[in-house]
């Protein structure tokens, strides 16, 4: 990178904060992501403020740099790569909690992350419900950067749901608040559609590419201690999409719920079973793993005995294993990551939402890659907000047969058209649903226009948000 | 001779996924309040912490690195606390793995660690150009523990040379049990800092000649009053070297039974003092060995134990350890007062712990930072009390 702006950069943050080593941008390089190849930095900087990422930005627009925005580095699709000689700024130095108890609501910086946020809320006996499962990883602004989902979810919805603003600092420098906090005299965030349209909503999920965020202000919710585990299994895909439908028509309150398909949770119990503790089994069709939380435990009772009388009506049973619910909600920090990582495989892949009773179509397709090309992997879902799943598959790959990683990346790409055919929407949309998403063209269009109104010299993570 | 295979080890750097759960997770349910040391008490890029030390690592393997000794600095500026491998949750041990990079790519130079090695090989320890003075504290004793018992005292070079207060009061201690012991003439150092920075095979020869002196003495015990070489006798010699080793303890563990086994009987050391305890990586991560020291603690009447924050499997290491004491001093003293300050947050008036080598660090760190707190070896605390 030019050595002005370097020089520039040292000035704005300080020497200690600014390198241009070569092992260290080697570093920033990549991130989590298989999903891309990595890419050489020109220097790394680590702000401590908003007022420093402004004037980085300012700098960077002057000087048309690239900027990719940078906190945990755990996003798994290429999100956070930079450009050749661009500038990654990690985020990871703005810290901060600020709890509003009366508004019921905490602010935190970008560097905070989901386990920091956690241990301080936990000290008032509250908590942000939701939390992706890179929760010990990820800065909150991250996840909100990508409007992630995970734990809690199943209840509440994506991370957005949480979310009551954003300040923001503008590709041109411009530190804006979003929310009622818009209003200096207001006592804190309390309402994010204060004024006007949304705007906070315009960079959740912008994957970095419409500004870089400073601070997020968040709901919080007493946190509740009354929890019911259970198995529920089911012959067919549909009872169990219809189980999940009903379950939240009824106001039954799951925290997380998960579908496994027979073979799939077989797979994973021979591989976490025994270090979970979890009672060997033969797994029907299908098996929704669901912990129901509520603050009463009247209220946890009767949700679980109205969750056992919608399995039974139709027609699947109560398995009454609550090991592998409870784990997985106990653990939620941490046993994720650990059953990404157990089986020692290289993974990518293909986040996307679907309905629950479309569920199944997404399953259908995946194995039907799988088949067609000859690779290994699986996939299964969560319960994401009001009717939504999140699928998360993995496909298997040796990132040193070159072939299979070449596979692989086709069969990504090819999938990810024909998922969206089936009606499913992209978990983060990264690069690759650039293209592939027919029918689109002009919601597309004004995408791209609210990009140019904002980043007019295209430096922040240009090509990332669905190739914008 | 030790021979790494490489493949092996390249297979288990792939495991590493790039997570980043190793910079500093902040997990309540198991204890972890922040990861890496390195990475908090630094600019924090990403070169600190164990992800990005290890795609330098198989950056320079795989030869898209030059192999230079500036791109080598984020391998060594790593305490090998192994808090890292606490949390990984993938398919191998980063810590360990780090250890072997250094051993492969141990031909790029460094000159910290050829001169400790070369210290260690010429004058058995790590800290002079000479031998003399390791044996000092013998001579201030006021008896002449003999070569060759049963037992036998490796003392270390910590206590020998730089505290050599504890190497007394562990003797003294041991004489106050009734306890025969021998200390070595020439005792030659267990040569851990070498396997950490990666001078594997010299460190095998000095295992070598460890082990002889060990037995020249007769020892069927070898008491150790040093977590680093608690950890380095006891599983390194054997691990690594294929080395049989004769029962190695630590004064902890052994003192723990004779309190128990009623033996020995402690007299108060005060009225309500609060300690604290420091769990040496060695100790702990290593070997597991929590509860003893603790144990022991609790067993001094009077003495009413606290925990830090962080504790046990999570607890932040002291900064001494991995070489980092010698290759970045200043980082070295700074976690170490990063672990007082949390020490403090205690209200303990005393921080003790089990490793001289800790101890050297962490008195560094309070100075560092002005604090009041006494750093004691436990040994230090229970020498006076034997009724
Ligand atoms: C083991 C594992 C499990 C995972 N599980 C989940 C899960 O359950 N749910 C889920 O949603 N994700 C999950 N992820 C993916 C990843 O953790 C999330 O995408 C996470 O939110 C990324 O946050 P980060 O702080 O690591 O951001 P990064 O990876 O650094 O960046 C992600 C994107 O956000 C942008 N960005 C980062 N910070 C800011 C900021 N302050 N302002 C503006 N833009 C910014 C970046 O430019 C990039 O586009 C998982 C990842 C791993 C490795
Ligand atoms: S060493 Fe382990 S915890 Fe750290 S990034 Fe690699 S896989 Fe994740
Ligand atoms: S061993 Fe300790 S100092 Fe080294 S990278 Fe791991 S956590 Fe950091």
């Amino acid at each position: 990178m030019n050595t002005k702006v370097v020089s520039e950069l040292v000035k704005i943050v300080g020497e200690e904060y600014v390198s241009t080593r070569v092992d260290v941008l080697l570093t920033y390089s990549e991130t989590a992501s298989m999903a891309k190849d990595p890419v050489t930095p020109g220097a790394v900087a680590r702000p401590g403020s908003a007022e420093e990422v402004s004037q980085i930005l300012q700098l960077c627009n002057k000087n048309k740099i690239l900027v990719t925005p940078r906190s945990g580095g755990s996003s798994l699709q290429g999100e956070a790569i930079p450009k050749p000689d661009g500038l990654v700024v990690d985020l990871l130095r703005i810290k901060g909690i600020t709890l509003h108890k009366e508004l019921r609501s905490v602010t935190v910086g970008s560097g905070i992350t989901f386990g920091e946020l956690d241990k301080f809320l936990n000290q008032h006996d509250l908590w942000v419900p939701v939390a992706p499962e890179s929760a010990l990883i990820c800065s909150v602004a991250g996840n909100v950067a990508v409007n992630g989902a995970g734990p809690g979810s199943s209840a509440y919805g994506c991370i957005a749901e949480m979310v009551l603003g954003v300040e923001v600092v503008l590709p041109n420098g411009e530190i804006i608040q979003t929310g009622s906090e818009a209003n200096p005299n207001a006592p804190g965030p309390f309402l994010r559609y204060a004024f006007g349209p949304d705007l906070t909503g315009l960079f959740i999920g912008s994957l970095g590419s419409l500004g870089i965020i400073t601070k997020v202000s968040l709901k919080t919710y007493k946190r509740m201690h009354q929890f019911h585990y259970e198995t529920y299994g089911f012959d067919t895909a549909e009872q169990s999409e219809k189980f999940l439908i009903e379950v939240k028509n009824n106001d039954v309150l799951p925290m997380f719920a998960s579908v496994y398909e027979g073979p799939v949770l077989n797979f994973f119990m021979d591989m976490v079973g025994e270090e979970y503790g979890i009672p060997e089994h033969e797994w029907p069709h299908r098996t929704v793993s669901m912990t129901i939380g509520r603050l009463r435990e009247d209220r946890m009772k009767s949700d679980a005995k109205k969750a056992k009388e919608i399995c039974e009506q139709l027609g699947g049973h109560v398995i009454g294993i609550s090991e592998l619910p409870q784990g997985e909600w106990e653990g939620r920090f941490w046993t994720f990551v650990r059953t990404c990582y157990i089986h020692g495989w290289h993974w990518r892949t293909l986040y996307h939402h679907q309905t629950p009773t479309n569920s199944h179509r997404s399953v259908e397709e995946i194995t039907a890659a799988m088949d067609e090309h000859g690779f290994l992997g699986h996939t299964a879902g969560f319960l994401s907000g009001h009717s939504t799943m999140n699928m998360y598959p993995h496909f298997y790959f040796d990132p040193l047969d070159k072939e299979e990683d070449h596979m692989i990346r086709a069969a990504h790409d090819e999938l990810a058209i024909t998922l969206y055919k089936t009606g499913a929407v992209p978990f983060k949309l990264a690069e690759y649903w650039k293209g592939r998403m027919e029918g689109m063209e002009d919601y597309m269009k004004l995408l791209s226009a609210i990009k140019e109104t904002l980043d007019p010299n295209g430096i922040l993570n240009p090509g990332v948000l669905g190739g914008i | 001779m030790t021979e790494i295979d490489l493949d092996d080890l390249m297979e288990n750097l792939a495991q590493c996924r790039r997570c980043g759960i190793c910079r500093d997770a902040v997990y309540e349910d198991m204890g972890f309040d922040g990861i890496c040391p390195v990475w908090k008490n630094t600019a924090g890029f990403e070169t600190s912490f164990m992800r990005g030390k290890l795609m330098i690592a198989i950056a320079l393997l795989e030869g898209r690195l030059e192999k230079t000794s500036d791109n080598t600095e984020a391998l060594y500026a790593c305490s090998l606390c192994g808090n890292c491998t606490e949390i990984c949750a993938a398919e191998f041990d980063p810590k360990e793995s780090l250890e072997l990079v250094r051993a492969v790519l141990s031909d790029i130079p460094n000159e910290v660690r050829d001169t400790l090695a070369e210290r260690i090989l010429t004058t058995n320890n790590p800290y002079v150009t000479d031998k003399k003075g390791k044996r000092d504290w013998v001579a201030e004793l006021g008896f002449e523990p003999p070569t060759k018992a049963d037992t036998l005292y490796y003392f270390g070079c910590t206590a020998g040379m730089k505290l050599p207060e504890t190497a007394k009061a562990a003797a003294r201690l041991l004489k106050a049990a009734g306890i025969e012991f021998a200390v070595l003439e020439d005792e030659p150092c267990c040569g851990s800092v070498m396997i950490r920075t990666g001078r594997l095979q010299d460190a095998e020869e000095n295992a070598k000649k460890v082990l002889e002196s060990i037995q020249e003495s007769g020892a069927k015990t070898v008491l150790v009053s040093c977590a680093g070489c608690l950890k380095t006798l006891r599983k390194d010699y054997p691990e690594k070297f294929n080395l049989s080793m004769p029962k190695i303890v630590h004064f902890v563990e052994y003192f723990l039974e004779l309190v128990k086994s009623g033996k020995i009987k402690l007299k108060p050391l005060g009225k309500n003092v609060k300690i604290t305890y420091h769990d040496p990586c060695h100790m702990g991560r290593e070997l597991g060995i929590y509860e003893e020291p603790r144990d022991l603690l609790k067993a001094i009447p009077g003495v009413e134990l606290v925990e830090m924050e962080t504790n046990r499997r999570a607890a932040m290491c002291c900064g001494a350890g991995g070489g980092l004491r010698s290759y970045d001093p200043e980082l070295s003293k700074k976690i170490a007062a990063d672990r007082v300050r949390e020490a403090e947050e205690t209200g303990a008036e005393i921080i003790a712990n089990a490793c001289p080598f800790c101890e050297q660090n962490l008195e560094s760190g309070a100075k560092l930072i002005d604090s009041s707190i006494r750093v004691a070896d436990i040994v230090d605390l229970i020498v006076d009390l034997i009724e």
